[in-house]
């Protein structure tokens, strides 16, 4: 009954920032192939490449069309044989997990590592004075301690979803396992206890890199991040530390396709070759913070040359999905969400059948002792239903929460803010979990408080509850300046099933709980 | 098919007669998948620039030397994977003539840095002379055995990145071929310096083989990457190469920085040999290791020609710092065929 820990494809950037560049949504409808112009399976944190690839467009002409995706995700896709024809070439930030599969590892022809970067922990000043941290001792085991002892608090990216998530996952792992060679499932099973007091210290957790070094700022109490070194350059104030033991390090292979033509093939060649020019390298580290792999260029300044022991990544698919597992139902702190959700008159008929759809698929993907607290809501909150996925026996709950999906009937008008309002009440505080609202509405606020008034209520909330996100989902009319302003204000974040699917967004926001 | 090729060219030349390539008298293109470690080479202006004084162009993509007989090779002029083994696997698949052709050669070394080069040192695993030394393959195979760790070996505590089990860091041997040779190299000092010819052998060698590869972890499929990386400075201490990879950054003039090359005692080398699968892909291999100037390359691109050492030698005169120009003290394992090969690499591998 365990939830999977490799994913169907479609939680993915409904809803990405924009770069400046041009780049596709994984469920959009395919694009052709055009010469010239490559289709590429991206990372999301290469969003950053933006100006290196402008330059690289100039010199070889080569245009890359990046639809960012998480390294599962990916790994599924190439499994599948979906991005047979669809994409030319796989760019993530590692290709440790492909390779353990050997239905997506027979895709891919060459892999060009361009730059690398290791996980690292950016912790604020402040905090690196007030522990004593000397950057250069610091241990996995010693951030462990402060975790224990100092309440240090630190958010990280879901590995499920995110490749630097999977990454510090598994230096963590390593590290505290005390495993001297590659993981096995004794050595994951051996640390249970140490990563469990470890994962107590994960304050945040997100889908995406981009939103957790937001969210961080944004909420200024959480002390620290685990990520690519790279991606906390980036995070002003943060002190980057390199684990003295150990680290696993990313180095962005650009791969190349068996399903993609020559010529296609032949463009992947010439653009890793390009990234690989000195000039570019150059570039790549300067504005990216990533390390070159060429000999003659030199780290940009600031990313400290010391050597580090590199943990190895999992050898076995058992052992990273096993590792992944552990960690999603047993070793973090568990999820809590009230779905707050739109069934009045609107929603009537196909629109509320395509909700119930989207919830009952998403019943597939609670974690085990996960709390789901459905409110559906009209003219005011219909009923509050609160269900526990409950690791003795899972069935129970989720069976609960299908039941009472299925019940949902559409009536009524559409109080937004009043059903918000109740939700967080429902909420409290005082609990050890990632606690979040789920909005999903299909028009716009009718009944009950105006916006104004959820702006006041909201000024008013205190402690944790102020910290609450709500994450809401554009759908059918819904007014989009309205519930953007409802993401912006809580410290949450917009996501669109207009372009894709309502499925697809539930299952794009589990990243964030 | 040469001929209908040929056909085509002709007629193409004739509506497009500024194209280069396709002029019918001129250029003749060859399409290639290649090892990786070969990529610099093929893309090196001035290696195009004196292929195209032949009157040659080729096009390339890289592969890992064992996955290359995954790949479907129609229209491809010739395959070029780094290794005798996996070439004769393909010539035997493709029903290609013997004898393939063999342009150029490199032995497997070992990268460290200093401080882990002079900890194996004091410790019995390997000797130095400067930024070269021997690795003793007997002594590092016993230590793989008992699962040293670095924390084990005397004077590793200076370094704070030299903890866990001492290993070198390959390629999947499956796939690619460095990773392979190793196993080839290590199974014939496992085997008392006999090379593994059956299932005796197979099944004598299988455990040891097994715990050098499983401690790795996953491994990179090309012997590119896991140099790229180590020139990156992705801290695995010990890192299995191809000698060509590291004379070609250090011909390039690179401060190599703190880099040691360790030449195992027993070493497999890697033949880089041509797999033609048409009869242009046969003239093109042996005019790698025929034109003068294309040798000098190779040797620039850090490769042993076949034949005569010399080349190679005043190539490298201003780096034996950190090349073992003539192999002093290093033995050549032989490689066990493909098929016993295969079946070490994938029993390794579990």
């Amino acid at each position: 009954m365990r939830r999977r820990a490799a994913l169907a494809l479609s939680a993915l950037m409904l809803l990405t920032a924009c770069t400046g560049q041009q780049h596709d949504d994984p469920g959009s409808t395919p694009t052709a192939y055009a010469p010239g112009t490559l289709r590429v399976l991206a990372s999301s944190e290469l969003s950053d490449m933006t100006p290196v690839l402008d330059r690289v467009r100039e010199d070889t002409g080569i245009t890359v069309r990046p639809t960012y995706i998480g390294t599962l995700d990916a790994v599924d896709l190439l499994a599948r044989g979906e991005a047979d024809g669809t994409y030319d070439a796989v760019w993530l930030s590692s290709n440790d997990y492909l390779r353990l599969r050997p239905d997506a590892a027979e895709k891919v022809v060459s892999e060009m590592p361009v730059m690398t970067s290791p996980v690292a922990i950016g912790v604020r000043a402040e905090t690196v004075k007030k522990l004593g941290w000397k950057p250069d001792d610091v241990t996995w085991s010693r951030i462990e301690r402060a975790v224990r002892d100092g309440g240090l608090t630190y958010g990280m990216t879901d590995p499920a979803r995110s490749n630097s998530g999977f990454a510090t996952l598994v230096s963590v792992a390593s590290a505290l396992s005390g495993a001297q060679s590659a993981l096995t499932d004794a050595d994951v099973a051996k640390a249970t206890p140490r990563l469990k007091e470890f994962f107590e210290g994960q304050q945040l957790t997100s889908g995406s890199s981009g939103w957790l070094a937001t969210a961080y700022e944004r909420r200024g109490n959480v002390d620290a991040l685990l990520n690519y070194e790279s991606v906390l350059k980036g995070v002003p104030g943060l002190t980057v530390i390199r684990p003295r033991d150990g680290v696993v390090t990313a180095d962005y292979p650009l791969t190349s396709l068996t399903s993609s033509n020559a010529t296609a093939r032949e463009d992947v060649r010439r653009l890793a070759e390009a990234l690989r020019t000195e000039p570019v390298q150059r570039l790549i580290t300067e504005r990216t913070h990533r390390r070159p792999v060429r000999a003659s260029v030199q780290p940009a300044a600031g990313l400290d040359t010391g050597l580090r022991r590199e943990l190895p990544f999992p050898g076995s698919r058992s052992v990273a999905d096993g590792l992944l597992d552990s960690y999603e139902n047993e070793l973090r702190r568990p999820s809590r969400t009230v779905y707050v959700l739109d069934t009045s008159g609107s929603m009537e008929g196909d629109r509320l059948e395509r909700l119930k759809t989207a919830l009952t698929g998403l019943t597939g993907d609670f974690r085990e002792r996960e709390e789901v607290t459905l409110m559906p809501f009209g003219s005011a909150v219909k009923s509050v239903t609160t269900h526990v996925v409950d690791p003795a026996d899972p069935r129970a709950g989720l069976d609960a929460i299908r039941k009472d999906t299925a019940a949902l009937s559409a009536d009524g008008d559409t109080a937004i803010y009043t059903s918000l309002e109740k939700a967080y009440g429902h909420l409290g505080t005082g609990q050890d979990t990632f606690t979040s609202i789920v909005l999903m509405t299909d028009g716009e606020n009718t009944a009950g408080a105006k916006a104004r008034e959820f702006d006041g209520f909201h000024a008013k909330l205190t402690g944790a509850r102020r910290d609450i996100p709500v994450f809401p989902i554009l759908f059918g009319d819904s007014d989009h300046a309205e519930l953007a302003h409802i993401a912006e204000l809580t410290g949450g974040r917009l996501f669109d099933a207009r372009k894709s699917s309502l499925d697809d967004a539930f299952e794009e926001i589990r990243g964030y709980q | 098919m040469l001929l209908i090729g040929g056909v085509v060219a002709a007629v193409v030349a004739g509506r497009h007669a500024d194209n280069a390539e396709d002029r019918a008298t001129a250029t003749r293109t060859v399409r290639a998948v290649i090892g990786s470690e070969k990529a610099e080479f093929f893309a090196d202006p001035d290696v195009v620039k004196a292929l195209a004084a032949k009157g040659w162009a080729v096009k390339t993509e890289t592969s890992g030397s064992w996955a290359m007989e995954e790949l479907d090779l129609k229209g491809y002029d010739f395959a070029f994977p780094s290794g005798k083994a996996p070439a004769d696997e393909l010539a035997g698949k493709y029903r290609v003539r013997q004898p393939l052709p063999r342009p150029f050669y490199s032995p497997l070394v070992v990268l460290a840095h200093r401080g882990a080069a002079q900890v194996l040192a004091g410790n019995g695993l390997a000797t130095l002379e400067g930024s070269r030394g021997t690795l003793r393959m007997g002594a590092y195979l016993e230590a793989a055995r008992h699962d040293r760790t670095w924390q084990q070996l005397k004077g590793a505590e200076q370094h704070g990145e030299l903890t866990g089990t001492v290993y070198i860091a390959t390629t999947d041997p499956v796939s690619s071929n460095s990773g392979a040779l190793y196993l080839a190299a290590a199974s014939y000092v496992a085997n008392g310096d006999r090379v593994a010819t059956g299932d005796a052998d197979l099944d004598r060698t299988a455990p040891l083989m097994r715990k050098l590869v499983s401690v790795q972890g996953a491994q990179q499929s090309s012997s590119d990457a896991t140099f790229r990386d180590f020139v990156s400075g992705v801290g695995n201490p010990l890192v299995l190469a191809y000698e060509s990879q590291v004379a070609a950054v250090l011909n390039e003039g690179q401060d190599a920085g703190d880099l040691t090359v360790l030449y195992p005692d027993t070493t497999a080398t890697s033949d880089h040999t041509v797999v033609p699968l048409t009869e242009r892909g046969r003239a093109f291999g042996e005019l790698l290791g025929s034109d003068p100037e294309l040798r000098r390359l190779a040797v620039r691109h850090g490769f042993r020609p076949q034949g005569a050492t010399a080349e190679f030698a005043r190539a490298t005169a201003a780096r034996t710092a950190y090349l073992n120009q003539q192999l002093t003290g290093v033995r050549q394992a032989p490689v066990p065929t493909s098929e016993v090969l295969h079946e070490m690499a994938r029993r390794a591998r579990g």
